[in-house]
């Protein structure tokens, strides 16, 4: 399955070929950018975007560093009493999926709630009954996020407003979820330069508000990473922050600095009618997208481009100035 | 099968949804059957939120039916229907189906779901208006959450009566007459611990008369909750005609036939998604008449300005409007 | 889940299922008397600060209340948010319940890296040393109902040592 162009006489890995680059243009302002989801995307150095559940080379390796994350902070892992069903309403919603998606390694088998779910990944052959926390070997959701590679929040609909009342956030772009846990989507984005003025959030609001059950769409957001570090909360933001500072003038920034491309998927839950968000992170190195031409120059020029508010917003005005001439070559 | 009943053009309203067999059908009164469909091939249907509604395309036309289960896994879905003999014929359509039937339908939409932090639901029905409240009841039977039903019933026509007693036992109260109902109702709404929700469905001044009693008694905005698609039908209406100003247009809109399937009819689809005047979906800008307003969309004072109407269910006063379109 | 409630003192509490308004005080604020009680009973409860007593002795008040009730909360704003978050853990809506916090007061700045809430009277935009963990905390506008206070974070992490 993988192609890729050919790179000099190389075809390029799938950690390139498969990557959602985010950037149609040379310059990148906030939209409320939502598609639907399982449109394939072609890109100049492949495709992405088939799937809803993307699985990836690295997927044994994040699901450890999750656990060992969530075993050092379980705040990172919260469930408000009244999202237990929408939990359960993910997890019957998610497995078939997975299973459908791909077959040859996973299979779900469903009579009423006993469920049977299989994971060759894993070694994993595990009989449940849905609705029954105890059936699982660890609580629901950490269940789920022992399977799957995204982040998971779940949103309950009320008084015409969004709450992020659940989730499991181990791999978050600065934020903190454990904080945030029981907020508005509107107060979530509070800090966000920009986007109130510009009503994107209470759009993005209103589609969700009004997305029925069944629908899926998703969309892309994106910031930059030193080295592939998932886990850049706030929590963790005083081991981390020092990295923003010294990259700049770090010779290895081209393979310490990472393109963070957050592929999320919004989707309203059939029975508990919770809005799920997906939030898949996939990270790449500025070597490996200086590998594709078009991308090395379009991200160059969108980083040079970028207004300051949104860099700082971002984290990345310490250094996008030198990433963006390293891949302009200028 | 009967070959009148699956319709070789499909409804808008129920396109992309389900092609379901009828599978039973239950007299409950009178003029209330219910009626239940499955998947012919037999597979579990997709789940729906407590108060969900289906859409169900008969002949034509295209109406809402809230269904009556929990919603968990369906393998079934029911709608119980009040024949209206003067009404625009869904509900006369509906009664003529036969087991083994094929009907279309839209995949469940949600407009009247529960509110997960409930503390306890207060749940007022009148007459046909008990269909989403079986769903409801079901609903927080299997959630182990607290659900009191207030049903209001003329003598001899509840329908449901037996499974809302099954059901909710000693947390059903019955109302039959309508000064025990509004003693009912009064003792109720002054007795609701903190965080109940109130779920309200039957015929619109029903409505009106149980959610003006509540805001008088403190009741916030934010703890009501109302559903429409229970109630009966509306009238077939008048016939008008319409003048699409952008498109130079002139449409004719017959009795029984609503202004969005005209449109949909002449290839001018609007976007739209209850067809029960309640999401706003289907706005139409007017430039020029009076609109006959029936949505629960707009406000009193958006429809006094006679510039937006909602093409669903909304009709004409004058002979002719003009709209933006 | 609303938190278990103790047992209110003998005579504090208003009659069982009030729907009137509640007015509650902490410290030297005052709730100005016609707020918010247009015509309905009012009950009026004082504390010096929401501290766990103060808060199970609101719940308790609550508990008796019925759908209809309305709630005021004035004082400082830590001890206004602590009362409004067991409010909401109470069932009661946003709308129900009227916020008179004084601007300047005690706040709750709760800090990321060791979950320490730190009590500070600076306002929303400065630094606040964290007492659990020292490290000197930056909190701006953002702000959790259910925990009452602000997120605060390493304020000078990415400078260097």
């Amino acid at each position: 399955m993988s192609s890729g162009v050919i790179d000099g006489t190389a075809v390029l890995p799938e950690r390139i070929s498969r990557f959602p680059f985010p950037f149609p243009s040379d310059s990148y302002r906030y939209s409320t950018n939502v598609e639907p989801a399982l449109k394939t995307v072609v890109t100049e150095a492949g495709a992405w975007g088939g799937r809803l559940l993307d699985i990836d080379e690295h997927y044994r390796h994040e699901l450890t560093e999750r656990d060992a994350v969530l075993t050092r902070d379980p705040t990172r892992l919260q469930v408000l009493p009244h999202m237990r069903p929408a939990v359960w309403d993910a997890i019957s919603t998610l497995l078939p999926i997975m299973a459908a998606e791909h077959p040859d390694a996973m299979s779900f088998d469903r009579d009423g709630n006993a469920c049977r779910w299989q994971n060759t990944l894993q070694d994993l052959d595990l009989e449940f009954t849905l609705g029954d926390d105890g059936s699982l070997p660890v609580e629901p959701l950490r269940f789920l996020g022992s399977q799957i590679q995204d982040d998971i929040a779940l949103l309950d609909q009320r008084e015409g407003a969004l709450w992020l009342d659940a989730g499991l956030v181990t791999f978050a772009a600065d934020w903190s979820f454990g904080f945030d846990v029981g907020m508005k989507f509107l107060e979530v984005h509070g800090p966000v330069p920009r986007v109130h003025q510009e009503q994107i959030i209470t759009r993005a609001q209103q589609f969700l508000l009004r997305l029925q059950p069944g629908e899926k769409y998703r969309r892309a957001n994106w910031t930059m990473t030193v080295d592939r570090r998932l886990d850049t909360s706030t929590e963790t933001y005083p081991q981390w922050a020092r990295d923003r500072a010294t990259v700049a003038g770090d010779p290895a920034l081209p393979d310490r600095l990472h393109l963070r491309v957050e592929v999320q998927h919004l989707i309203r839950l059939p029975h508990s009618g919770a809005v799920l968000f997906l939030v898949r992170t996939h990270l790449l190195s500025l070597s490996d997208i200086a590998r594709v031409p078009a991308w090395r120059e379009r991200l160059g020029r969108v980083l040079a481009e970028l207004p300051e508010d949104m860099a700082e917003y971002k984290g990345i005005s310490r250094y996008r100035s030198a990433a963006s001439a390293w891949l302009l070559g200028t | 099968m009967t070959a009148t009943a699956l319709q070789a053009k499909v409804h808008p309203a129920v396109e992309g949804g389900l092609l379901l067999e009828v599978a039973d059908l239950s007299v409950q009164t009178a003029s209330v059957t219910s009626i239940t469909f499955t998947d012919p091939a037999g597979t579990a249907l997709p789940g729906y939120v407590p108060g969900s509604h289906l859409v169900v395309q008969y002949g034509d036309g295209a109406n809402a039916y809230s269904l009556t289960g929990s919603g968990r896994h369906p393998s079934e879905y029911t709608i119980s229907v009040l024949r209206v003999d003067d009404g625009a014929g869904g509900s006369l359509a509906m009664h003529r189906l036969a087991v083994g039937d094929l009907v279309r339908v839209s995949h469940p939409r949600s407009a009247f779901a529960p509110v997960a932090t409930a503390r306890h639901h207060l749940l007022i029905a009148a007459g046909i208006g008990i269909t989403p409240m079986l769903s409801h009841a079901r609903a927080a039977a299997e959630r182990d959450s607290e659900a009191t039903l207030v049903y209001v019933y003329r003598p001899g026509q509840g329908a449901h009566v037996q499974q809302a007693r099954e059901l909710l036992g000693p947390a059903l109260a019955e109302c039959t007459d309508r000064g025990s109902f509004q003693e009912e109702l009064t003792r109720r709404l002054t007795d609701q611990k903190l965080g109940t929700h109130l779920y309200l469905c039957g015929p619109a001044a029903f409505m009106d008369t149980v959610l003006a009693r509540a805001r008088e008694l403190g009741w916030p905005q934010g703890r009501l909750h109302s559903e429409p698609f229970g109630a009966a039908e509306l009238d077939q209406g008048e016939p008008f005609t319409v003048n699409l100003a952008r498109s130079g247009v002139t449409l004719e809109v017959p009795a029984g036939i609503s202004l969005l399937e005209a449109l949909e009819n002449a290839g001018k689809g609007v976007p739209n998604m209850c067809r029960k005047g309640v999401c706003g979906e289907c706005s139409l800008q007017v430039l020029r008449g009076a609109p006959l307003h029936r949505d629960l969309y707009l406000s009193e004072q958006e429809k006094s300005a006679n510039t937006t109407m909602m093409c669903c269910v909304s009709r004409s006063l004058d002979q002719e409007l003009e709209l933006d379109l | 889940m609303c938190p278990i409630a103790m047992a209110p003192a003998a005579g504090t509490g208003p009659e069982a299922g009030f729907r009137g308004v509640i007015r509650v005080s902490f410290g030297t604020a005052a709730v100005p008397a016609a707020e918010g009680s247009a015509g309905m009973a009012g009950h009026d409860v004082r504390f010096d600060a929401a501290d766990r007593e103060a808060l199970a002795s609101l719940i308790a008040v609550l508990e008796q209340a019925r759908v209809g009730v309305r709630l005021i909360l004035a004082g400082p704003p830590a001890d206004v948010a602590a009362a409004a978050a067991a409010a909401a853990a109470c069932g009661l809506l946003e709308e129900e319940v009227t916020l008179l916090a004084n601007e300047s007061g005690r706040r709750l700045v709760f800090c990321a890296h060791c979950r320490t809430a730190n009590t500070t009277v600076q306002g929303v935009g400065s630094e606040v040393d964290c007492e659990g963990c020292a490290t000197t905390l930056a909190f701006s506008g953002h702000f959790s109902r259910r925990i009452g206070g602000y997120l605060g974070f390493a304020a000078h992490a990415e400078e260097a040592a």
